[in-house]
């Protein structure tokens, strides 16, 4: 017998290949879009055109006259039916009133005000060109800080279009002020709105079956069991009642997060057409204007204090973020980005004062980096400008602020805990990937050839696994806390191994880092273990976090899949222990002629898997009484062990783990055609201990490839009426591989000392290389008098603040005071 | 979404697919590689009620040379060294792209290998890019600074010879009558020590350029004996940049002839705002471009050569 361990190493840390991979590859995935059912209806959404609007009349007559047609829902008989959606936002938030399609108005362009269901989607579609919509079009709010001003109001009932406002304060900010050497003021600075672009767009099978009141989804919904929470209410249906299977998905980086409202349309849909299954499957124009957008944000009158050598001391600042029409999933990337308050910094003084706002555009949601990359981007300018500011160069100014690799685990000012790290480390990796001082003499070389070539830094952390207590920061009220996932493993009746996660993987690998958690447990092969992923609710191993979303599955996922391997190992022990008449301390696993196997040591005598399912299934007689307790189908919930954040001081641990990202950027300006152009790029990853090296590098890449789009190439734009100007791929540019630079990837290692098994959740990345391009282009420009002040960054927009002095001059934006006194301390 | 439903006809000739539309009449769209036109009608921005598919008439795709004078009245009176390539209204960009023969005028493979993507080249034929006369095609840019001439095939009229420049009268509008296709696009090959260059700024490849340049010269040492330049994206149709060429003819190519040519060329455009960039960026970009697709275009005049790609985001 062999415990089938590769070349004697444990399979977690292995390069193994993904299990998934020849499904996938080969076409063989099985997505929502496959599924066909009998008597299947197809919906389309009949779509507001205005910004924001009254909804006079909605005439359905002609839509529903035509043969083929089902039947067409309004909002007013959703709202006649059911209760709003939850908002999770205090006080007058509390006030929105959000259907899944508009009742009296519509709040952004491409808002669902109607939804029509046919035998075919081609009907679908000629159908709802039939609805009549009669609209009184009213002052549209483009901008969060007009909304602000409360002169035309998104919402009636809330009555303000601010949803949520307040202040984290820590230290003493004052004093840093006054004993600053330099203080820098920033005017603002602007993270602007762009979207993820899965392959695959949202995609939801309702039945509403009459049978047995219960509704059944198939669907690619990436949290399901917060949906499930939302829709229960809304639909007014007892949770067990919704079941919600998912399988495949082609990506989600948080959007698909909130399918809900659409969910509850197609339930609401085939209800009134008898029980028949109600399919919807997004357009891209469709997920382009309304699915959902990731947040953009606004940062005014910033204050940065700095003693003598550069060491920030203290910052100042207002945030200002616009969640479009609805808050849905906000306002909690209201705290979320208060998981990384310092960033990477050691700062200890900061005011932040925080608001979020409604406009007349798509709704956002969680997005890949979702709230923290917004911040860290505004660290990052703040540090970075600062550098160049008094003169710093760009790694020193780093060094002086970064938190110790011996400070680690690190409180930070806000009461998070960050488990571990080496930031300096992964600095000396990324500069000599790049070949720091190499760069550094070309470009000044090419400077004196008047060419615009700057080098740019971006650390980031990438924090995962929430305490969902945070979201009582946000809502004092909020009955969440905590966070646990569920994880199952069995012997099936012949004895295979097979485990099941509440998580649903979009192309992270799931199958198979769970098989190597339990092939190192049993001492088995990983092919030896079937991996049930996807999302099913009647499979009874989820809780109320299951999902896939913020980096955490590496911890939480695991975790769980662990502890119940365990738990079924121990099982399988005393079972093994009675039968092969020993102690279980003489017991081993591993793989034997009969395949996996439990053997005594001192006897030699063994029993397969299938001998011991065989005795709890199928053989029970043989069962001794005090075993009845085991039945090799082992459910173990992990829990997170945080506390509830004190509510009034923001303060807790909000995070469990942070991986960190250090990304260095070579790019280069060209003076006639403003391209910007990446000349070499280093991405330099700190997850922790590595499950799986290929998953984790192909996320590092993924993560890039996404972060580099959004600074160069991806920007949801609006005009001032609110029409959607990049509604299509002809518009909105997703990043393909025609546009990526080699990118050096580069690792580093700081075990956690928060998991069981030293890995950090990651694959959001914290947006680097956002980051780390914005820190190039201002090397690149500083000297032509430019400030990098919007995260969004092309040709066109280079062009117009460096030739035609459009916005973006550093003079206006950014001020430098010297004081006389400078004497500020170096702590 | 999905298109409005439509009758769909399959031609069995060019001549029927022109009796088609004589017949079906202003309801009728023809269906040659479709890459413009499903999208419209997946958008439903286009809803014609009777497709003809030309996809299906044998003989409709190639590319073949004659020496001198073409066969069926090529009409312009040129060197005769120069030549003629004759391209199917069916050809695909894809088979232009990887054609021995149609490299040997280096702009034409330039422009056929950097159009969208390679499922889009596999379909789009050159007869339909020229026929929709979008303004960014890049066809009907590239192929305004060779002598080109367009056969067109009608149900009623007589077969007629259009030039190019002639062809295109604006925006999505071509010379072409209700009844009639194009059956031929005709390039008169460049003399000897012609040489010539397309580039285009592009955000990414399936998507049509912000800007770009088509410049084709003859050199005869230093110096341009002619030239003819075009400028794609910036304008309803193709801009001829008379005074760009102008600024070269007769001119040692130096970097002052350079940056004049770029001026003129930025004078030139037309350009409107919209997602791809300003008209103020369009402006200076295709000055930018111009300049360097002389560069390129004076190098293989000399014979020398030179691998080009778009530049993209
Ligand atoms: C995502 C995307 C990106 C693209 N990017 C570019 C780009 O960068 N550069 C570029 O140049 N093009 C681009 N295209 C367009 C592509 O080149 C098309 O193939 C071309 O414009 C039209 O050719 P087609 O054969 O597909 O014509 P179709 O779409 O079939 O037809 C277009 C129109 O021409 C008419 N027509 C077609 N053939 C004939 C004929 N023989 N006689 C008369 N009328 C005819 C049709 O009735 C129709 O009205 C892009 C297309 C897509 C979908």
């Amino acid at each position: 017998m062999a415990d089938e361990k590769q070349n004697g190493k444990r399979w977690v840390g292995a390069s193994l290949p993904r299990k998934e991979e020849s499904r996938l590859l080969r076409g063989l995935g099985k997505f929502a879009d496959d599924i066909k059912l009998r008597e299947m209806l197809y919906l389309r959404f009949v779509r507001s055109p205005y910004a924001h609007a009254r909804i006079v009349s909605v005439d359905t007559s002609a839509a529903e006259a035509l043969p083929g047609v089902a039947c067409v829902l309004t909002g007013a008989e959703i709202a006649a039916q059911t209760q709003p959606f939850i908002e999770i936002g205090p006080g007058p938030a509390q006030n929105i009133k959000d259907y899944p399609l508009a009742v009296t108005r519509a709040r952004y362009q491409g808002e669902p005000v109607a939804a029509v269901v046919a035998d075919s989607a081609a009907l679908a579609d000629d159908a709802a060109e039939l609805v009549q919509v009669e609209y009184e079009a009213l002052d549209p709010v483009m901008d969060a800080e007009d909304a602000l001003t409360d002169k035309s109001i998104l919402h009636e009932g809330a009555a303000t279009n601010q949803v949520w406002n307040g202040v984290w304060e820590f230290g003493d900010v004052e004093q840093a002020f006054r004993d600053a050497a330099y203080v820098v003021n920033i005017d603002r600075m602007h993270f602007h709105r762009f979207s993820s672009t899965p392959l695959e767009n949202n995609v939801v099978i309702g039945q509403w079956d009459p049978k047995d009141e219960h509704i059944y989804y198939q669907c690619n919904n990436s949290f399901p069991s917060f949906a499930v929470q939302f829709l229960s209410s809304h639909l007014g249906v007892p949770i067990d009642r919704i079941r919600v299977q998912t399988a495949d998905i082609g990506g989600s980086f948080g959007i698909k997060i909130t399918s809900y409202p659409q969910m509850a349309v197609c339930a609401l849909a085939s209800k009134k057409a008898g029980g028949r299954p109600v399919k919807w499957v997004e357009s891209r124009s469709e997920h382009m204007v309304s699915s959902a957008h990731g947040n953009e944000r606004t940062f005014r009158k910033t204050r940065v204090a700095l003693d003598r050598d550069g060491v920030i001391t203290a910052i100042d600042s207002h945030h200002i973020d616009d969640c479009g029409a609805y808050p849905r999933y906000e306002p909690l990337g209201c705290v979320i980005w208060s998981q990384v308050f310092p960033g990477v910094y050691r700062f200890k003084n900061a005011r932040i004062d925080f608001t979020q706002a409604v406009t007349n555009k798509c709704p956002v949601g969680p997005n890949r980096g979702y709230s923290r990359m917004q911040h860290l981007w505004f660290l990052e300018r703040v540090v970075d400008i600062c550098a160049h500011q008094i003169g710093i160069p760009a790694d020193e100014m780093r060094l002086k602020n970064y938190v110790r690799p011996e400070e680690f685990p690190y409180l930070t000012p806000n009461g998070c805990i960050y488990d571990s790290g080496n930031y300096p480390k992964m600095l000396e990796v990324g500069k000599k990937l790049i070949g720091w001082d190499d760069w550094k003499a070309k470009q000044a070389a090419a400077r004196a050839e008047g060419r615009l070539i700057g080098i740019g830094i971006g650390t980031t952390l990438d924090s995962g696994t929430n305490n969902f207590g945070q979201s009582q920061i946000v809502n004092p009220y909020a009955p969440f806390s905590g966070n646990s996932q569920g994880a199952n493993c069995k012997l099936d009746i012949y004895g295979e191994v097979v485990v099941a996660v509440g998580s649903c993987p979009q192309g992270q690998g799931h199958e198979t880092t769970a098989a190597q958690v339990v092939a190192d447990v049993l001492g088995i092969h990983p092919d030896k273990i079937t991996v049930r992923t996807g999302f099913d609710t009647e499979r009874n191993v989820h809780t109320g976090f299951s999902g896939t979303y913020a980096s955490q599955f590496a911890v939480s996922g695991l975790s769980a899949v662990h502890g119940a391997a365990q738990k079924l190992k121990a099982e399988m022990k005393r079972l093994a222990g009675h039968v092969l008449e020993t102690t279980e301390d003489d017991l081993e696993f591993g793989s034997g002629e009969q395949g996996p196997e439990v053997r005594a040591k001192s006897t030699g005598k063994s029993i397969n898997y299938w001998g011991l399912a065989n005795i709890v299934n199928v053989n029970s007689a043989v069962l001794p009484e005090e075993m009845y307790d085991v039945t090799l189908n082992c459910r173990y919930v992990w829990r997170a062990p945080f506390k509830v954040p004190d509510k009034e001081r923001k303060y807790g641990q909000l995070t469990l783990t942070y991986a960190s990202q250090l990304h260095i950027a070579v790019m280069e300006v060209d003076r006639e055609t403003f391209i910007p152009k990446i000349l070499d790029y280093v991405a330099v990853d700190d997850c922790g201990t590595v499950i799986n090296p290929p998953i984790v590098e192909g996320q590092v890449y993924g993560a890039t490839a996404h972060g580099i789009g959004a600074a160069l190439m991806e920007s949801c734009v609006y005009d001032e009426v609110g029409n959607m100007l990049t509604s299509t791929f002809s518009d909105y540019i997703p990043i393909t591989a025609v546009n990526m630079p080699k990118v050096k990837y580069g690792h580093v290692c700081t075990p956690s000392p928060h998991s069981y098994s030293g890995a950090k959740g990651m694959g959001e990345g914290g947006a680097a290389p956002i980051h780390t391009i914005s820190a190039a282009l201002q090397d690149a420009l500083y000297a032509s008098g430019v400030f990098i002040h919007d995260s969004f960054n092309n040709a066109d927009s280079i062009f117009r603040v460096l030739a035609k002095k459009e916005g973006g001059q550093l003079a206006e934006l950014v001020k430098l005071e010297k004081r006389a006194q400078a004497n500020g301390a170096t702590k | 979404m999905y298109p409005r439903s439509f009758h769909y006809h399959r031609a069995k000739s060019l001549q029927e697919a022109a009796a088609m539309l004589a017949q079906l009449g202003d309801q009728a769209k023809l269906l040659a590689g479709g890459q413009s036109l499903i999208p419209l009608m997946k958008l439903r921005f286009a809803n014609p009620a009777h497709l003809v598919d030309l996809n299906f008439i044998a003989g409709t795709s190639y590319i073949h040379s004659e020496a001198g004078v073409g066969e069926g009245g090529y009409s312009e009176t040129g060197v005769s060294e120069g030549g003629v390539l004759r391209f199917g209204a069916l050809t695909r960009h894809a088979e232009i792209e990887n054609s021995a023969l149609a490299a040997t005028v280096p702009i034409l493979h330039d422009c056929a290998a950097g159009i969208a993507d390679v499922q889009i080249r596999n379909r789009g034929t050159i007869g339909g890019s020229l026929a929709e006369a979008d303004p960014s095609g890049d066809w009907a840019c590239v192929l305004s600074t060779l002598s080109t001439e367009v056969r067109c095939l009608g149900a009623s009229s007589p077969e007629r010879v259009i030039p190019l420049s002639e062809f295109i009268l604006d925006a999505y509008t071509s010379a072409l009558q209700p009844d009639e296709l194009v059956s031929e696009v005709m390039v008169k090959i460049p003399v000897k020590g012609s040489g010539g260059a397309y580039l285009a700024f592009k955000r990414s490849a399936p998507v049509y350029p912000t800007a770009s340049a088509a410049v084709q010269l003859t050199m005869e040492g230093d110096r341009c004996t002619d030239v003819a330049i075009a400028l794609g994206c910036v304008g309803l149709t193709a801009i001829k940049a008379k005074d760009a060429e102008a600024a070269l003819r007769g001119q040692t190519l130096n970097d002052k002839a350079l940056a004049a040519a770029g001026e003129a060329a930025s004078a030139a455009a037309e350009p409107q705002d919209d997602m791809r960039g300003s008209a103020d960026y369009k402006r200076a970009l295709v000055g930018a471009l111009v300049k360097r697709a002389i560069a390129i275009a004076a190098r293989r005049a000399h014979g020398e050569q030179v691998e080009v790609s778009h530049i993209y985001a």
